[in-house]
């Protein structure tokens, strides 16, 4: 029970400083819409098809949470309170804090990407629940993937683009996956069968990142 | 995890056993080159003599996959033991298997451009063999950026492994997804059997497998090389900080 | 004369499609042009040597390399 509530504890404390500050909240929504009106410029008055639609979401998304995820434990290595929470907590406590507050934000991530999506690109939605479900899998997904990445660029002297090119090979699976049930929710005639392999897929990708993380968190963390 | 000490680095000596792999290793590859271009091959339209290539392009992929997952053990073993040996070698496994996949890559470009894409003057189609190889190399890159971006050496060496092995996780999902994601005219592929030269030509597939076992002992001769080379220079800067001790 | 001629070259051109079926398969009837008349003759086996030389080529850079990296050890040492 201790190690839930140091868990519980690392995601509140993250979760009240950012609705302090909602710096990233308020990042990540801008990024997102600039992007998505820069996407629409480009696109002039192009139609855009079912396929094309779903990538370019997920690419806006994946991008997005590359430049927004980040900051979990740079902040800390900041503010130097590291140690602290080294003292304080096992390190799996940790982890699973910074993984709920990161699953959080990327959930509010992809819902505003959708939603501005919706508005801009105005793809027809056939399968609303499984659209929702796919971006919810997603988000779980990427946080998954990117919250152990951004605790090894917390460690090394300039971190600049660095989450980029380390997370961008190892997202591909979750990249396909998502597309690929997105896409079906754009079609007419999408069912929840038809995408039941991508949506497996992505939840054996979100549990094998999550488990390979908290195997692999302890030698990042310790000093 | 235990304090990495110097005499981590120490490798075995490489005496006449060493001695007598490198020649096995060079006599081998010198057979497999000769049989390869004098050998009996299935005569297909298409592949014609380039069916020759099965000997010298496939090995590079087999070398990639297994030169990674060499990798990953000794990043897991570096993680469990500290032993200073075990990054080394990572690290070079790394180095040798990435420049094989690039000699892969480029080989098969080759390959399929006068095969599969003949007359059409396509050198990219996006198959899905192409697009693994890519995206491996990618993750080898990132393995190397991130190595740069690191000082200090033990969190080098351990952020890397960590890095080695959570890119290792995904490998299942790549296997699984891509040949089902994209089209193929690669051997393997859904109504297009892997080396269905081979089943025409019996004596393919021992030309073959000794070409795998060639291209590895290879692999394993650079790969020595370098990691001894590695250990020693390490070796040469722990006595320039401490020249009392060692 | 002249259609004589034009015939004549037609069934020359239809002997040597007929007989080199490597170029007849791989671009269909048509003459193979610039790199391909070079990769696509003899039966494509110069396909085989363009991937050994690159195989060997690639080995050749790593044995620089190593070479290189020796000289520098050798020279450290004898500082």
């Amino acid at each position: 029970m201790d190690w839930l509530h140091g868990a519980q504890a690392v995601f509140l404390k993250d979760a009240r400083l950012e609705l302090r500050t909602r710096f990233a909240l308020n990042a990540l929504g801008l990024f997102v819409a600039a992007a998505l009106v820069l996407l629409r410029f480009a696109l002039g008055d192009t139609a855009v098809d079912a396929p094309t639609a779903a990538a370019l979401l997920w690419i806006v998304i994946v991008f997005a949470a590359t430049v927004g995820l980040g900051r979990a434990f740079v902040l800390e290595e900041e503010r130097g309170t590291v140690l602290l929470l080294r003292l304080t907590l096992r390190p799996s406590a940790v982890y699973l804090g910074k993984l709920a507050f990161n699953v959080a934000l990327t959930l509010a991530l992809n819902a505003a990407a959708a939603l501005v999506f919706l508005v801009l690109v105005a793809p027809a939605v056939h399968a609303p629940g499984l659209f929702a479900a796919t971006l919810a899998l997603g988000a779980i997904g990427l946080a998954g993937a990117t919250t152990l990445l951004s605790a090894i660029i917390a460690r090394t002297a300039s971190s600049g683009p660095l989450l980029a090119v380390l997370s961008f090979p190892i997202l591909i699976p979750l990249l396909f996956f998502a597309v690929q049930a997105t896409r079906l929710a754009f079609e007419p005639g999408a069912t929840w069968a038809a995408a039941e392999t991508d949506l497996l897929g992505l939840v054996g990708y979100g549990g094998v990142m999550i488990t390979a993380s908290v195997l692999l968190f302890d030698y990042v963390w310790r000093d | 995890m235990p304090t990495p000490d110097r005499d981590t680095l120490i490798l075995p000596r490489y005496g006449v056993g060493w001695r007598v792999f490198t020649i096995v290793a060079a006599v081998w590859m010198t057979v497999v080159l000769c049989l390869g271009f004098l050998g009996q091959i299935a005569k297909l339209p298409i592949l014609e003599h380039s069916a020759r290539n099965l000997y010298f392009h496939v090995p590079m992929w087999f070398v990639l996959m297994i030169g990674f997952l060499l990798t990953g053990y000794h990043s897991l073993r570096y993680l469990t033991t500290g032993r200073r040996l075990h990054d080394v070698r990572a690290e070079q496994a790394a180095v040798v298997a990435t420049v094989f996949g690039v000699l892969g890559f480029i080989t098969g470009t080759i390959w399929a451009r006068f095969t599969w894409y003949a007359g059409t003057n396509v050198w990219w189609n996006a198959d899905p063999r192409q697009v693994m190889v890519v995206i491996q190399l990618l993750i080898c890159g990132a393995y190397f950026v991130l190595r740069g971006a690191l000082e200090d050496e033990r969190l080098q060496a351990r952020l890397a492994a960590v890095y080695a092995l959570f890119a290792l996780t995904t490998m299942p999902f790549l296997l699984y997804v891509l040949p089902r994601r994209m089209a193929s005219l690669h051997p393997g592929a859904e109504g297009n059997p892997a080396f269905s030269e081979m089943d025409i030509a019996p004596e393919m597939r021992w030309v073959f497998y000794a070409a795998v076992i060639g291209f590895f002992l290879l692999f394993g001769w650079i790969y020595t090389l370098r990691v001894r080379i590695r250990a020693a220079e390490l070796r040469l800067a722990e006595r320039r900080q401490d020249p009392l001790t060692v | 004369m002249q259609a004589a001629l034009d015939t004549l070259t037609t069934a020359r051109d239809t002997t040597i499609a007929l007989l080199d079926t490597a170029a007849a398969q791989a671009v269909a009837t048509q003459q193979p042009e610039g790199l391909d008349r070079i990769m696509l003759a003899d039966d494509k086996l110069p396909v085989v040597l363009a991937v050994v030389l690159v195989i060997w080529i690639g080995l050749l850079f790593l044995l620089f390399r190593t070479d290189r990296r020796i000289s520098r050890l050798e020279r450290e040492l004898k500082d």
